[in-house]
């Protein structure tokens, strides 16, 4: 009667749970690598929060950074068996959405609009399609562009103190498209519905710091086009 | 306030200060943002159609093994009560973890993996049960319990047309693999992952307490001693696992341990009290309905 457990079945187990931990040590080591490129070019940004004139080179030295990321994730997509990037995914879904937001940032602050995931997908060597293989999963971008819209409040708050009374409109109306975006989606009750929900917070700081500026009329674009928005060049 | 300064730059920003006002069709994030909300609402109802079919098999596969649970030595119904179970474990593959599999057709099966895990831990439950009743009769040549590699293979499907010959190795074969175009996809495959077939197989040792004390309680003794066997070995072959990430299968074991010290203890009775308790336990059973077994034992 005994023989009807199979001992067999447990160590065959083993050996799968054995395989499974040796590769997710291995794609462990491969996120921690692009984490410290990640970590670097977000350092290398912060100084666009007290120095608007170094914004470009920040931006340029960044954008070397995520390079270097592309290349490790070429080495995590020869990582993953295919068909199986959810299986995996949590090791790394952290660390992409922060690198999906350092683009976005990047992009905004040289372009002044918003990157589409498949420019993303791009710079990060992914593919926008799973079934394509390795690829930038959609919520792991829209959650990378809610990190920036959190810093660009940040941001537009500290440009008015380092003088620059225009950016804060121009960020205004980013923000306001981005909401209007993100309105447009069926959101579950799920993580990105949580941080969805704090969208609102950066909306408010942003039109406070508006209202701050032309209540004083402290930006001349308010002063000189009443009914025409303001859109101030980027630098 | 006066219009002093002109020649501001504008390089063609968003065009509208409230977002709220009406959707603006050419503006590019509202375009970006509708291919989004696409996606993310065809994968949410993927995954809510997933749910709503693990569902149903999660309720057939317990009132699979509530019927199993239905067989008792005085009645003499076990022959037709496996036989009944094994047509409704049968339609379950054929029917629902069919359907399943069609969604999960081309997709990454390890997204959906929360929609359909507790249906398939479920059927994993009662189809071991199943496996387990039928092998208590076999006297010469015990049946081991399918592993993850039969039931893999048990669960494959083929489209009206006949089937092309694939890999099968049962491990790592994926239904989303080496087929893009969905018409040159004529067999298909409901995946089983491992880890669920083993979280499936450790809800079985429940299963097993409870039919070693009903065993008691219809005065099985002999059935009493196996199941209990069985549970040992069962909780032998877990505490092997050395699982230090999986959560799940930890609580289940802790779980596993329980029921091994009950099947133990009513091992224990059967031993010290020899057939009283298993008399007593019979006629207190059946005391009022059941003449027509009155004195059988």
């Amino acid at each position: 009667m005994s023989n009807f457990v199979n001992m067999e079945l447990f160590s065959n187990y083993q050996k799968y749970i054995d395989n499974e931990q040796e590769l997710r040590e291995n794609i462990r080591i491969v996120v921690r690598e692009i984490e410290h490129l990640a970590k670097e070019a977000q350092i290398k940004l912060q100084v666009i929060h007290s120095d608007l004139s170094q914004i470009s080179g920040a931006c340029g030295l960044a954008r070397k950074q995520v390079e270097a990321c592309a290349e490790k994730y070429k080495k995590l997509a020869d990582l993953v068996p295919p068909g199986q990037y959810y299986r995996y995914s949590d090791h790394w879904t952290y660390i992409t959405q922060r690198l999906i937001f350092i683009i976005a940032l990047v992009i905004y602050l040289e372009a002044g609009f918003l990157v589409t995931r498949e420019t993303v997908a791009e710079m990060l060597g992914l593919k926008t399609n799973h079934a394509d293989g390795f690829h930038l999963d959609v919520e792991d971008y829209l959650l990378g562009i809610l990190q920036l819209a959190s810093e660009l409040s940040r941001f537009a708050t500290n440009s008015v103190t380092m003088g620059d009374y225009e950016r804060p409109l121009n960020i205004s109306h980013f923000i306001g498209d981005l909401n209007t975006g993100f309105r447009l989606l069926n959101l579950k009750n799920d993580g990105l519905r949580k941080r969805f929900d704090a969208l609102k917070y950066d909306v408010k700081k942003i039109e406070e710091v508006v209202y701050d500026v032309s209540i004083r009329g402290l930006s001349s674009k308010e002063k000189e086009a009443q009914d025409e928005p303001a859109v101030p060049a980027s630098e | 306030m006066p219009k002093n300064q002109s020649g501001g730059q504008r390089n063609g920003g968003p065009k509208r200060r409230q977002p709220a006002v009406a959707l603006d069709e050419d503006n590019p994030i509202i375009l970006a943002f509708t291919k989004y909300s696409n996606e993310l609402t065809q994968k949410h109802d993927r995954h809510e159609r997933i749910v709503k079919l693990s569902r149903d098999i999660t309720i057939e596969s317990k009132r699979i093994i509530f019927l199993l649970h239905s067989i008792d030595s005085r009645k003499q119904n076990k022959e037709k009560v496996l036989e009944e179970a094994r047509q409704r474990l049968n339609k379950l593959i054929e029917v629902n973890f069919r359907a399943v599999a069609l969604e999960l057709r081309d997709q990454d099966v390890y997204q959906f993996r929360a929609a359909y895990s507790p249906g398939l831990q479920e059927f994993i439950e009662a189809y071991t049960y199943m496996e387990y009743l039928c092998s208590e009769d076999s006297q010469n040549e015990v049946k081991c319990v399918s592993d993850w590699q039969a039931l893999q293979a048990v669960m494959q499907y083929v489209e009206d047309e006949p089937p092309k010959p694939k890999d099968e190795d049962g491990n790592e074969v994926d239904t989303a693999l080496s087929t893009p175009a969905e018409e040159s996809l004529k067999k298909f495959q409901f995946f089983v992952d491992p880890t669920e077939y083993v979280l499936g197989l450790s809800d079985l040792t429940g299963e097993l307490m409870r039919r070693c004390i009903n065993s008691l309680g219809s005065g099985d003794t002999d059935a009493c001693m196996e199941t209990c066997k069985a549970l040992q070995h069962f909780y032998k072959g877990y505490i092997s696992l050395n699982c230090q990430r999986a959560r799940e299968l930890w609580r289940k074991i802790t779980t596993m341990r329980q029921s091994v010290l009950k099947a133990e203890n009513v091992c224990y009775n059967v031993k010290v009290r020899g057939g009283e308790a298993a008399k007593w336990g019979a006629t207190f059973d059946q005391k009022p309905a059941d003449d027509v077994d009155e004195g059988f034992y």
